[in-house]
């Protein structure tokens, strides 16, 4: 059961979370906010996003590849072209580099639909409340009057 | 306040969601039929073979190379308006990030139409994939070519997951205030996007880091296109200046772009509280600022070739700006060097309808950029009895003009289909 607390202005939602904070904050489920306030994550105290983990994996991920996955093709079918070296360096690095920012892009993508939990099936189907109106709420815990 | 300012905002712009009028039918009309026409040629070329192009020895890229690096160069101003602005906190990139990301995704989805078109025989195209052939070689990796593949393909899938995470919490919006058949989709496409904490929390840090691996790709990408030409040894094109050079050249023709995309979008889509004089003024900037930078490309390659006292060289650029394409090498310099210094001057910078003018001709300019440096290079190498001209045939003039079209198509449905504007930056930024 909830019950959600919607306000016409950002000053009035910060004020009254502000409130519900030093009263009872455990009453809080969520907030719903039409633009990211930097003052109410700091009220809420929310913790840094794991989502750079994320990012840091797929971009060390996408580094090795690239290096890995280049010399193993010279090295399946061992070929001299232009008297370079088999495993050239300065050219797989370019591969390399546009794979880290490929699947470090990627990777931080996934993750962040996996961190918030999106996307939510049900409503991508029909609107279930609580319902952002445009709005900033605080959702509460507890039956609407 | 503040909420009637929030609703006016969202109803402005998903206003140019209804239903389009007189202009945007007869520009959509337009542009989808000289990109039906380009595709025909195509198809006329794929049916006859490559030899109905004017590419033959010794000039064997012609305006499809020429297209094709013109339309890579035009994806940059995207990047650098979304991610490298973001990153420098400019806010007035929130009138103008939109429009300049789907630009950004149109421009590559052109781009890489260029390379298949010039294969001539485009059902090989998997030629360029990495992937072991029957006798289990793999491309080469050497090749600044198959760099290329990667460089424009990782470009072009960034930008995509770029412009739709940007675009998701408007998603809702339009979910929200939309009805029928349009809300169902925005429903879909917004994920169930609610604005909870968690989601916000994350989306944050999500935007920073596509904006921050986004940004690398701006001076990337156009490097490595410049490198096709840099790594070889025809005279003009070898030379360690291309990759800063082909990246400012870049910055400038897209933002030249932007310009001729959002002046009429603003008038006609009545966004005029949004996209103000001072945006225009500060985007102004930045292509001065390049154009500058080219200009001062222009002549170090020009004085390199001469200080040189390589003869094909100095040969090269004295053919560029006295031989066959002269015309078109000193109208690139009226349109890349000459005319930006104008705005210098303050009350043009801020004059809309002059920047929009100045934009088509660094349109102009900047692709002439391209069919110089290619086509006057290849046509004078080092043996003078392998010297030759080069002039595009009515199928390569007609793809080119059904890139424009297909390119114009793109972006007016975009027009139609998703917010032009961040509506979540325009209420965040609001006074």
């Amino acid at each position: 059961m909830s019950r959600i607390l919607r306000f016409a202005s950002k000053e009035d939602f910060l004020a009254t979370l502000r409130k519900q904070i030093e009263s009872d904050r455990e009453q809080i489920l969520d907030i719903l906010m039409p633009y990211p306030l930097p003052e109410a994550q700091q009220l809420m105290k929310v913790t840094s996003s794991r989502l750079k983990f994320f990012a840091f994996t797929g971009a060390v991920t996408g580094f090795a590849s690239g290096l890995l996955f280049t010399s193993y093709t010279v090295l399946s079918w061992p070929l001299i072209i232009g008297g370079k070296p088999l495993i050239s360096i300065p050219p797989f690095l370019i591969i390399a580099y546009i794979l880290t920012i490929l699947f470090g892009s990627l990777a931080c993508f996934v993750g962040f639909l996996w961190l918030a939990r999106l996307p939510e099936l049900p409503r991508l189907v029909r609107d279930e409340e609580p319902m952002e109106d445009g709005r900033f709420a605080i959702v509460l815990k507890g039956e609407s009057p | 306040m503040s909420a009637q300012r929030e609703e006016r905002i969202e109803r402005d712009v998903l206003a140019a969601l209804g239903r389009p009028g007189p202009l945007w039918i007869l520009g959509f009309l337009t542009s989808a039929l000289f990109f039906g026409g380009g595709l025909a040629l195509w198809g006329y070329q794929v049916f006859r073979g490559l030899g109905v192009a004017g590419i033959n020895h010794p000039v064997s890229w012609g305006v499809y190379i020429a297209n094709f690096v013109f339309w890579v160069g035009i994806a940059h101003s995207g990047t650098l308006i979304s991610a490298v602005l973001f990153l420098f906190r400019a806010r007035f990139r929130s009138s103008f990030n939109r429009a300049a990301e789907a630009m950004t995704l149109f421009a590559l989805m052109t781009a890489g139409l260029f390379p298949l078109i010039h294969l001539g025989r485009v059902w090989v195209f998997y030629y360029l994939l990495p992937y072991p052939n029957e006798r289990q070689l793999w491309v080469n990796f050497r090749s600044p070519l198959i760099w290329d593949v990667f460089a424009v393909t990782t470009y072009m899938i960034v930008s995509a997951v770029f412009f739709y995470v940007g675009l998701l919490p408007d998603l809702a919006v339009a979910r929200r205030r939309l009805t029928g058949i349009a809300q169902k989709i925005f429903r879909v496409l917004s994920l169930g996007w609610r604005g909870t904490q968690r989601q916000w929390r994350h989306y944050g840090k999500l935007y920073l880091f596509l904006a921050a691996f986004a940004t690398p790709l701006v001076a990337s990408v156009h490097s490595i296109v410049s490198w096709d030409f840099a790594i070889s040894i025809v005279p003009g094109w070898h030379t360690t200046i291309f990759a800063p050079y082909f990246v400012a050249g870049a910055i400038l023709s897209g933002t030249a772009m932007v310009i001729t995309l959002v002046a009429p979008m603003r008038s006609i889509l009545k966004l005029e509280e949004y996209i103000t004089p001072s945006h225009f003024e500060a985007i102004a900037k930045i292509l001065l600022l390049t154009s500058l930078i080219v200009s001062y490309a222009y002549i170090a390659e020009t004085a390199l070739a001469f200080y040189g006292h390589n003869a094909a060289e100095a040969g090269q650029f004295r053919y560029r700006m006295l031989g066959d394409y002269r015309v078109f090498f000193w109208t690139m310099i009226l349109c890349n060097s000459v005319l930006p210094l104008s705005l210098f001057v303050k009350k043009l910078r801020r004059n809309i309808r002059y920047l929009f003018v100045l934009s088509l001709f660094v349109n102009v300019g900047m692709w002439l950029e391209r069919f110089v440096l290619i086509v006057t290079s290849l046509s004078h190498e080092y043996e003078p009895y392998s010297w030759g001209s080069y002039s595009p045939s009515f199928v390569e003039i007609g793809i080119t003009l059904g890139s424009f079209g297909l390119f114009f198509s793109l972006y007016l449905l975009f027009l139609k289909t998703l917010p032009v504007l961040s509506i979540t930056e325009l209420k965040e930024h609001q006074p």
